[in-house]
């Protein structure tokens, strides 16, 4: 845990902060809705961007820039948006072998008993396939 | 030649008098008096695997305790008691489906095998190339896959039989697929996704007429509704122990003697032969010639438990409670707006699938779950008809015979609260 993570910060401590776990999952399901205000294009959602494996469909594009990878995600389910989002968030702007890095710990931090095994599980499917995007080193999805 | 005992059915119709007391009924059920996320357990997914009564799991646990063994082949005195235990309930089963003897029921390890077992020995033997199988739009997984293995290995046909958009199967729909090329009917006694149930008996005197023999996938439709077999003069009915209130792990395949007797066996190994030596083999008459190897011992006699509380409890009795709880809810999730029910046919078990306005299936699910309410969410293994019905998914609500009326208000106030933290 020794890489300096603003955004993955604010939501851990928001979640530590809220006492009630119905509450907790109420605000994962807000962070869902505010990036759903914000445009993620059609053609971002193709196959090759597609996370297998979900039990809603899960895109992730990364837009890498200057050694650095920035990446976007979008769900059709609105829970599942809201944890892409504040992994996508979390973890922008990170080289590759930072995101290498990155292990099951992160994902406990931003879990705090507001998600079942299964959606945990899908988290950390997610972060892998942040990494595998980051040693890829490509851009997938936009500029 | 049928080696057959005469059966006794067991309390199929019973029209016991006393009114079913669903509050008694769930103390049967040891797992549903607890609280999820401290709110009281609304299970509503038992189309998916029922929950078991006490009397299921004491009758497992008394086996392993005090006579486990393995059976038919042991010289020894819980052999023989599991062995018997075993056989008694082979003869329970047969008497619930009012089979025409014990020798008709094999044991299998789901509904999954029971048709692949059909599909690899029957379809082998006697299916070729441009022979036609009918099934339907609304099949399991479990009812389609088995035929297209065996369309890619022998050059068989699918055909499937269209619903209507409420999810009906219509009887007008279904005759003019019969054709001289018809070689069997392998179609779901009443669908997992719709509750559709279909008029069986009409699809099998249609398709008797026609020389056709009809498999009919029961895993749902046994549990609301029992079955008489030979009433339906069905050729082949498979059903699962663990959505009819027994142990996972044990399936049964019904099938008609002097059919099962014409079958090749579906696997190699111990328990299904008569004598064994490198010249060659024989292979012991149905059922044990497709019950290779240990079967699941007290899997089994769980299921003769289960078999005896439904049976107990009456499945006229369990069949109007379920009716009650399905006329209910469809009346309460109309009153939601926005929530659209798939599967409106006239004949249906409590099976509910449905979608909500401006909203993913997935949210519901999690939302209810969090209110303690157990549903299953996704495509339901009917891939198929999610695309007939032009949809990625549902949220299911399936009933079973411990739900109440107040479980249905919890379900319907859960969704409308989902609905306000979504929209």
């Amino acid at each position: 845990m020794s890489l300096k993570l603003e955004k993955f910060e604010e939501f851990t401590e928001a979640l530590e902060f809220i006492d009630d776990e119905d509450m907790r999952f109420e605000y994962i399901i807000d962070i869902g809705k505010r990036a759903k205000a914000v445009e993620f294009p059609i053609d971002w959602q193709v196959n090759e961007n597609l996370m297998h494996g979900c039990m809603s469909r899960v895109w992730i594009v990364d837009q890498p820039k200057g050694g650095r990878h920035y990446f976007r995600g979008d769900s059709d389910a609105i829970i599942v948006k809201g944890l892409v989002t504040m992994m996508t968030e979390s973890f922008s702007g990170l080289t590759g072998e930072e995101l290498d890095e990155l292990d099951a710990e992160y994902v406990r931090r931003l879990n705090l008993g507001a998600l079942t095994t299964q959606r945990q599980v899908g988290m950390l499917a997610m972060m892998e396939h942040l990494k595998k995007l980051g040693r890829n080193g490509s851009a997938n999805g936009g500029n | 030649m049928m080696n057959s005992s005469q059966l006794t059915p067991i309390s199929v119709g019973d029209n016991s008098t006393a009114a079913f007391d669903v509050e008694r009924v769930r103390r049967d059920f040891p797992i549903l008096a607890q609280t999820v996320y401290g709110k009281p357990l609304v299970f509503l997914d038992s189309g998916a695997s029922a929950q078991k009564p006490r009397v299921v799991i004491d009758a497992m646990r008394e086996c392993y305790e005090t006579y486990y063994a393995n059976v038919h082949r042991g010289a020894h005195y819980l052999s023989q008691r599991s062995t018997d235990a075993f056989e008694e309930a082979r003869v329970t089963v047969a008497r619930f489906i009012n089979a025409g003897s014990e020798n008709e029921v094999v044991f299998t390890s789901s509904v999954t095998e029971s048709i692949n077992l059909v599909a690899a020995t029957w379809g082998r033997k006697f299916l070729g190339p441009g022979d036609e199988v009918i099934v339907t739009e609304m099949e399991h997984h479990a009812n389609i896959v088995p035929w297209q293995m065996l369309a890619q290995e022998k050059g068989i046909v699918l055909r499937v039989m269209p619903i209507t958009d409420q999810g009906e199967f219509r009887i007008e729909d279904f005759e003019p697929l019969l054709n001289p090329r018809t070689k069997l009917v392998a179609i779901t006694e009443c669908s997992n996704v719709l509750g559709t149930m279909v008029p069986v008996k009409q699809v099998i005197r249609l398709a008797h007429d026609k020389g056709v023999p009809v498999l009919l996938d029961g895993a749902q439709g046994i549990v609301h509704h029992g079955v008489d077999v030979q009433d339906l003069d069905v050729d082949f009915y498979a059903f699962t122990g663990h959505k009819l209130y027994g142990p996972s792990g044990v399936g049964v395949l019904y099938g008609k003697w002097d059919i099962l007797n014409t079958m090749p066996p579906y696997q190699g190994g111990g328990d299904m032969i008569e004598r064994v030596s490198f010249a060659g083999t024989t292979f012991k008459p149905p059922p044990h010639r497709f019950e290779a190897g240990t079967p699941p011992i007290a899997q089994v006699i769980g299921l003769g438990a289960a078999i005896k509380y439904v049976s107990g409890l009456g499945m006229d009795q369990i069949s109007a409670h379920e009716q009650g709880l399905t006329a209910y809810a469809t009346d309460r999730l109309k009153s939601v707006a926005g929530l659209k029910i798939y599967g409106e046919a006239a004949e249906k078990a409590a099976i509910f699938s449905f979608t909500v306005d401006g909203t993913h299936p997935f949210d519901i699910a999690a939302i209810l779950d969090r209110a303690g309410v157990a549903v299953r969410v996704g495509q339901h293994c009917a891939e198929p008809l999610m695309d007939r019905l032009g949809i990625d998914g549902t949220v299911r609500a399936s009933f079973g015979l411990y739900n109440t009326r107040a479980e249905v208000d919890t379900l319907v106030a859960a969704i409308e609260k989902a609905k306000g933290m979504l929209t």
